[in-house]
């Protein structure tokens, strides 16, 4: 779709620096009228940080940002609004309100219009939400409640009125994360749409195959910087392998006995309508789970959990059925879960160490219901002698900690029980590389009698401790490798859906 | 992500940061002191150990629904029947003895078994149809308030009253209203319910697992589930507990008036409350703890017994709750150390 236009934006040079951390690079790139121009990349590899100072919200540290032609210095969201940038947020709701029909939230920028009145009335405010929702094509009935819609509503209602204000640039931030499958088509062919009408769109996905339906070309961040800019027919593979980096190295553990399964599951799926497959997990070797965000590794692992109910199959746990109704269950069973974010799901504030290490398992730390203070300040010195938790004592504040150093904390809280199965949602994220190493080697220890998974988005992380790696593709296994026959290129390809 | 590095212990805290934090530690048992003395150089018989006991007997039934309230609180929930819970069990017991001629014994069966009712409608609304604390209670509150009226017909039960012309049988027992009236070595009965029902909050919500799971779901929820703790079970509990705090606060106070007034129970939801959140400030625990809510609902006492002395106007008891409440809120709120946003 190359017009004779002039670029609607052009990014020329542009980096920008967080103390010692460059989170951009040099940045060059150009969004031509009518194209839909695809931004993929890992976590931290700086999608962010240019969404952000492409809508105004941060400024870039160096570096020339052109709007049609034009010289600009954004120096906040609504300037970059005015200049013709908009911008629609991953997370939905955040631009919605809720209590409100679908017409006031279609309408809701005339509310801070200067010179629009005191009174809103019901008719007039129909009137502006039907037009807006007529050139956006939307189909949502103009009375609904807001928290009445399907996500994908909301999500068409958030668009419409960005593409009410006119602009010249459309930024969708993981549009698709929370749709479900025809949702997102409905939302591409909308993007198509928009694009058609002449507006540029920026579109930041992990999902692999609608970039590639989609997009005109694709450009890939990693490490701040630009990698390579894809035309279509865009490869999978190798766009894989421009996010990732070819580095991927074979990582041959030392060879062990491999045990009695702990762990098998049979016709399992990481979620409705994906495609089933079996689950074998066994001391003596550490199962790694990887595949891009997105691809189902949080629903496999929380199934196994209990802490979401099991969308099919039937798991086996040592020689015994297992099928958990809530985490309490699959503790009580032996299975144990560091889950994806510290904050959200593991950590309480203002919590210390010995605390956040006895919770849970408190009961071995009472008698008769009465909590031992020497029981837990034992089991919080061997997890922090264990891991080499660096901060000041079991009594410190979790706050008190590095980021390294409480995942060491969340995930050695384990250890002290007699578990049999281990499982881990990117137990590395926002972990230095010597928490890394402290909290790899452990497992790799425990892991000579304990079943062990580990999840991560990221291939090396995975290769680090794994022996056996499963690859996920939007919610289907597409692969298993040994990590010692790992290769780049195979990676990829499976981690893209290709060659199965 | 890059991760920041807080100050640890031992490194050099700024003199003035320290004074702040033992401001805030000590602060409102240090202005309770003050208080005392003052009262006491004032008015000379503000500091004997009878008015003392008087002041505690004031505050008892307070402090006990207070206690309740706090282990709702620290489950992260919040529960606005309490007041109502008191009324309903007053009215209960005062039924089961006058109207019924029941014992005192299973006065105070029903009345207990009263305030486990209210805290069942409130786990049915809160824990299995999911409505917010806030607002499920809010409903408990008002349906219980409307509930004593219907149980009682809209009128005060007291002995000898007629109801369609039939006249009630029986009265308060004397061994009921002991627990209102009665001493035990001169230290009047309610306080030392109060006395025990504190020490078993204190070991509860700081010494057992059960209270560390409690305290952890007010924490976080989400990472409480994940480590293992059935929140929903949890949180019922919290509301039995508090549910059978305002049960014992409802006999004591039925014992102490002697008769199932209307509306008896209504002061207590705001009172304890206040006191259970004043207790936040104490020795800077900055969570809901049974020890803060106890000095919380003395710290009123102390507040309206000497101010009562110095001749202030009753009417200006809620405004003085109200202005300490507000001035407890600012300090573990915004004055905290380490609380910065």
């Amino acid at each position: 779709m190359t017009q004779t236009a002039g670029p609607v934006v052009s990014v020329s040079r542009v980096s920008k620096r967080y103390g010692a951390t460059r989170a951009l690079r040099d940045v060059t790139l150009e969004l031509r009228p009518g194209e839909v121009l695809g931004l993929i990349g890992t976590n931290g590899a700086g999608k962010s940080t240019l969404i952000n100072v492409l809508s105004g919200v941060t400024r870039p540290t160096s570096g020339e940002i052109r709007l049609r032609g034009r010289t600009v210095e954004l120096s906040g969201p609504l300037e970059a609004q005015d200049a013709g940038v908009q911008t629609v947020h991953q997370n939905i709701d955040d631009g919605v309100v809720f209590g409100t029909t679908v017409a006031e939230n279609l309408t809701l920028d005339s509310l801070a219009r200067r010179g629009a009145g005191w009174f809103t009335t019901r008719a007039r405010t129909r009137e502006a939400a039907r037009e807006i929702a007529e050139a956006a094509r939307l189909s949502v009935p103009l009375d609904a409640p807001v928290e009445a819609l399907p996500a994908s509503a909301r999500q068409q209602i958030v668009i419409a009125r960005a593409l009410s204000r006119n602009p010249r640039l459309l930024i969708l931030d993981e549009p698709t994360s929370t749709l479900s499958a025809t949702e997102s088509a409905v939302l591409l062919t909308a993007v198509r749409r928009m694009a058609a009408s002449g507006v540029a769109v920026l579109f930041v996905s992990h999902r692999l195959s609608e970039i590639q339906d989609l997009c005109d070309r694709v450009a890939v961040l990693r490490d701040g910087t630009i990698q390579r800019v894809f035309t279509t027919p865009v490869d999978g593979p190798s766009l894989v392998t421009a996010m990732l980096g070819d580095e991927i190295e074979a990582t041959r553990h030392e060879a062990r006995p491999v045990g009695e399964p702990i762990l098998l599951g049979e016709g399992m799926r990481t979620r409705p309508g994906a495609e089933p497959f079996d689950l074998r997990v066994s001391p003596g070797e550490v199962l790694g789970v990887t595949g891009l965000i997105g691809s189902g590794k949080t629903e496999l692992l929380e199934q196994i959990y209990g802490a979401r109910p099991l969308v099919s199959g039937a798991l086996t746990l040592g020689d015994r059925p297992y099928r958990p109704r809530d985490p309490h269950a699959a503790i009580g069973a032996g299975v144990a879960f560091v889950a994806e974010e510290r904050a959200a799901q593991a950590t309480l504030p203002g919590w210390s160490v010995r605390a956040h290490v006895t919770l849970p398992r408190l009961r071995a730390h009472s008698r008769t219901g009465l909590l031992s203070r020497r029981a837990e300040t034992g089991s919080a010195r061997r997890v922090i002698e264990r891991f080499g938790v660096r901060g000041p004592g079991p009594e410190a504040g979790i706050e008190a900690l590095s980021g390294g150093n409480q995942q060491k904390v969340v995930v050695g809280r384990w250890m002290e029980g007699a578990f049999r199965l281990m499982l881990l949602d990117e137990p590395f994220r926002g972990v230095d590389v010597g928490a890394r190493a402290d909290i790899s080697r452990v497992l790799r220890e425990i892991s000579t009698t304990t079943g062990v998974v580990v999840a991560s988005s990221d291939p090396q992380e995975v290769l680090q401790v794994a022996d056996r790696v499963l690859v996920l593709y939007e919610g289907t296994v597409t692969g298993e490798l040994r990590a010692g026959e790992v290769t780049a290129e195979r990676l990829a390809a499976l981690m893209a859906g290709e060659g199965r | 992500m890059t991760t920041t590095v807080k100050p640890q212990v031992g490194e050099q805290v700024p003199l003035l940061d320290r004074a702040a934090s033992i401001g805030y530690r000590y602060g409102l048992l240090a202005v309770l002191a003050v208080m005392v003395v003052v009262f006491s150089l004032a008015r000379p018989a503000f500091g004997t150990f009878g008015n003392a006991l008087i002041v505690l007997q004031s505050v008892a039934i307070v402090a006990v629904v207070a206690l309740g309230v706090t282990v709702s609180m620290a489950a992260g929930g919040f529960d606005l029947s309490a007041g109502a819970n008191v009324g309903f069990v007053v009215m209960v017991t005062a039924s089961a003895m006058v109207r019924f001629n029941l014992t005192g014994p299973t006065a105070i069966a029903a009345g207990l078994l009263a305030g486990l009712l209210v805290a069942g409608v409130n786990v049915l609304l809160i824990v299995v149809a999911k409505v917010p604390d806030l607002v499920a209670t809010l409903g408990t509150m008002f349906l219980f308030q409307g509930l004593a009226l219907i149980i009682t017909s809209g009128q005060s039960v007291s002995a000898g009253m007629t109801t369609d012309g039939v006249t009630a049988p029986g009265k308060y027992t004397s061994g009921f209203v002991w627990l209102g009236a009665g001493t035990v070595a001169s230290v009047p009965v309610p306080v030392i319910v109060m006395a025990l029902l504190a020490a078993a909050a204190y070991v509860f919500l700081g010494h057992t697992r059960w209270g560390r799971a409690l305290y952890a779901i007010g924490g976080n929820p989400r990472a409480s589930r994940l480590a293992g703790i059935r929140v929903g079970r949890y949180r019922a509990l919290a509301y039995a507990v508090s549910g059978l705090c305002a049960a014992v606060g409802g006999i004591l106070l039925s014992a102490r008036l002697g008769r199932g007034d209307v509306g008896a129970g209504d002061p207590y939801l705001l009172q304890s409350v206040a006191a259970a959140l004043i207790g936040f400030a104490v020795l800077g625990a900055n969570k809901p703890n049974a020890l803060g809510t106890v000095v919380g609902a003395v710290f009123v006492g102390v507040m309206i017994s000497g101010l009562t002395m110095l001749n202030a106007p009753y009417y200006t008891q809620t405004f003085v709750q109200g202005a300490l409440l507000v001035g407890s809120l600012v300090m573990s709120y915004t004055l905290t150390p380490g609380r910065r946003r």
